[in-house]
């Protein structure tokens, strides 16, 4: 059996080792871009504020491929899969032919809208490599420009912060992490950052950057003008599926799958950031371009590709971040609809910046926000991801006293 | 392999069981001193109030495979082979909390540790009393625990005599099973009681 898989990020890596697993006999390869060892891609932001070295971002041994018998295909993007001779063609010119293949091809970082964006100082962070560029950068800097109030560009902004450079955030919707919480803890957050030095503009975006050479400046939609020197674009990822035929596979915004993790075309399968399946609390098909589902799909895509069918439950969104002193964990469906059928729970406690969130369809949990006391949020998940109808009332949830006992009725 | 078995029924949340495990985590091992240490050493069993007082110790049940070591972001997260313990690599830790959101028990607490990098905040849980077992002795939890809702036991033993309990309890002929000490079965008996009236 010839096993082709596209990508060396975590899911990919999870799907070899899972196929190595049960198929000591197949071959497999692996084609990716990126030429570093299989490493920790969230802990890049680590790097960038100085608290992990970068030779700590490694989670496999630098032996991996030869331990696993991979042939690996490294530094090299896939251009084309021809799905009726079962090859698939790299940038370069090698051609691979499969019996299975994975696209585990992750995505990239979403391009924006402005003038001026091949100056130098403007990066992207999602490789290890942006952030190494960054940190090359940093030196010769001193104001610094974050697009987006995500993830990434909390991230970002709390890096350069560290690394005492003058950060100025830039958010288009009205508070920072709008996909992942509600407002009351987007203002939480928001206040949090402010306190700690942290220039937060809300409402407002980029035009154009402005600069010879190296950016200088940047012309901002409100008509004012923004010096600054370095400038970091989180604006969210897009699965990168250039490459598949369309007319052979099946995409939406990500490759679309069935339970086992295949796509349209039998022997093809796709997990992680690039693969698009149905969000659990959301009941609709969904991208969640996150690591934990990217492990999770990749060793399920891996089990079904040696043969041994197993199912997928489906994904769900959530994350977990430590922001200054505050503690944010987040899951599910956290902003339902308005007057919708779902119960919301909201729980305060100001003198300890605690505040608590959840929703519930009748009596299952879909989702949550968690600011402070995160501790016990992995029940939670649980709850959410299993379906869980409670025995017990939903507001025992949003005590701060809440634990596992008390759903053992 | 002998492991902690868990008897809900039995535990009267006397959190012993808490203090004893902050003891034998410490570095002095000695309760006078060990409440004089900084970091102040902390317990990775947790006794969580049920909703009508009653106790139950909660600890990490040492999944197999495990949400927590797939969530790690960092890899420091691992399995002990020889004793099938989850371990916590407080060096490579990155204190993310990616494992807490994982953990189906909630058993999973961040704070400092002797053992760990001073002043690093990490993540903190069971460990099978790793250091004690080495020395030939049994978890702390297991020793300190006077109403033996911790027991230290093979699992297959433990199955066995749960199953020969039940065997009894619709046996008339057969002996009685060993009976609950008489405080604990009204303490019990007045929660169960409690929770029979309980309408969700």
């Amino acid at each position: 059996m010839e096993y082709v898989i596209l990508g060396n990020g975590i899911a990919g890596v999870c799907a070899a080792e899972t196929v190595r697993q049960f198929d000591s006999e197949g071959s497999i390869t692996m084609v990716a871009d990126e030429t570093f060892p299989p490493y920790s891609r969230p802990m890049i932001s680590m790097v960038l504020a100085g608290q992990v070295a970068s030779d700590k971002l490694p989670i496999r041994s630098t032996s991996f491929y030869e331990d696993l018998r991979i042939n690996a295909v490294l530094g090299n993007r896939v251009a084309e899969i021809d799905v009726d001779q079962k090859r698939v063609i790299t940038q370069n010119g090698t051609s691979l032919r499969f019996d299975k293949l994975l696209i585990a091809t992750g995505a990239d970082p979403r391009p924006i809208n402005a003038e001026g964006l091949n100056l130098k100082n403007i990066f992207f962070m999602r490789t290890e490599a942006h952030v190494r560029n960054m940190l090359a950068a940093i030196p010769q800097t001193k104001r610094a420009l974050v697009l987006g109030g995500g993830l990434v560009g909390f991230k970002a902004a709390y890096g350069l912060l560290q690394r005492g450079l003058d950060v100025t955030m830039l958010i288009t919707s009205g508070y920072p992490l709008s996909m992942q919480v509600d407002e009351t803890a987007g203002k939480l957050i928001l206040d949090e950052l402010r306190d700690h030095g942290l220039e937060v503009r809300v409402g407002i975006s980029v035009e154009a950057f402005e600069g010879n050479g190296s950016i200088t400046g940047a012309a901002l939609s409100d008509g004012t003008h923004m010096p600054c020197d370095l400038v970091v674009v989180g604006k969210g990822v897009r699965p990168a599926l250039s490459f598949v035929p369309q007319d052979k596979i099946d995409i939406d915004l990500g490759i679309l799958v069935n339970e086992h993790m295949e796509t349209s075309t039998t022997g093809i399968f796709a997990a992680g950031d690039v693969a698009e399946s149905v969000d659990i609390s959301r009941k609709t098909r969904w991208v969640n371009a996150i690591w934990p589902e990217a492990v999770t799909q990749g060793r399920i895509a891996g089990t079904n590709m040696a043969g041994r069918q197993v199912s997928y439950g489906g994904s769900l969104s959530r994350n977990v971040l430590r922001i200054l002193n505050l503690d944010v964990m987040t899951m599910g469906l956290v902003n339902p609809p308005e007057n919708s059928d779902y119960e919301v729970i909201c729980a305060r406690d100001p003198r300890h910046k605690m505040y608590r969130k959840l929703v519930f369809r009748i009596n299952i949990l879909i989702g949550a926000v968690l600011i402070n006391a995160i501790e016990q949020g992995g029940i939670f998940m649980g709850l959410i991801q299993n379906e869980i109808p409670l025995n017990v009332p939903n507001s025992i949830l949003a005590d701060s006293s809440f634990n596992f006992k008390q759903l053992m009725m | 392999m002998k492991q902690v078995v868990v008897h809900p029924e039995r535990c009267v949340g006397c959190m012993q069981c808490m203090a004893a495990c902050a003891v034998a985590h410490s570095q002095t091992k000695q309760v006078h001193t060990a409440i004089m240490e900084s970091p102040l050493p902390k317990p990775r069993v947790h006794v969580g109030v049920g909703l009508f007082g009653e106790g139950f110790p909660n600890r990490c049940r040492h999944c197999n495979p495990a949400p927590c070591m797939l969530a790690c972001l960092s890899g420091a997260i691992f399995r002990d082979t020889e004793t099938a313990t989850v371990m916590i690599n407080p060096d490579t830790c990155i204190n993310c909390a990616s494992c807490a959101m994982a953990c189906p028990y909630g058993v999973i607490r961040f704070h400092q540790d002797w053992l760990a990098p001073p002043g690093k905040t990490v993540a903190a849980k069971c460990d099978n009393c790793d250091e004690r077992r080495a020395k030939g002795l049994i978890p702390a939890c297991v020793e300190v625990c006077k109403s033996a809702a911790l027991t230290y036991e093979e699992m297959a033993d433990a199955m066995k005599k749960k199953t020969d309990e039940v065997a009894r309890s619709v046996s008339t002929a057969a002996p009685e099973n060993i009976p609950i000490p008489a405080g604990l079965a009204l303490l019990t008996a007045a929660k169960k009681a409690q929770l029979a009236t309980y309408d969700r």
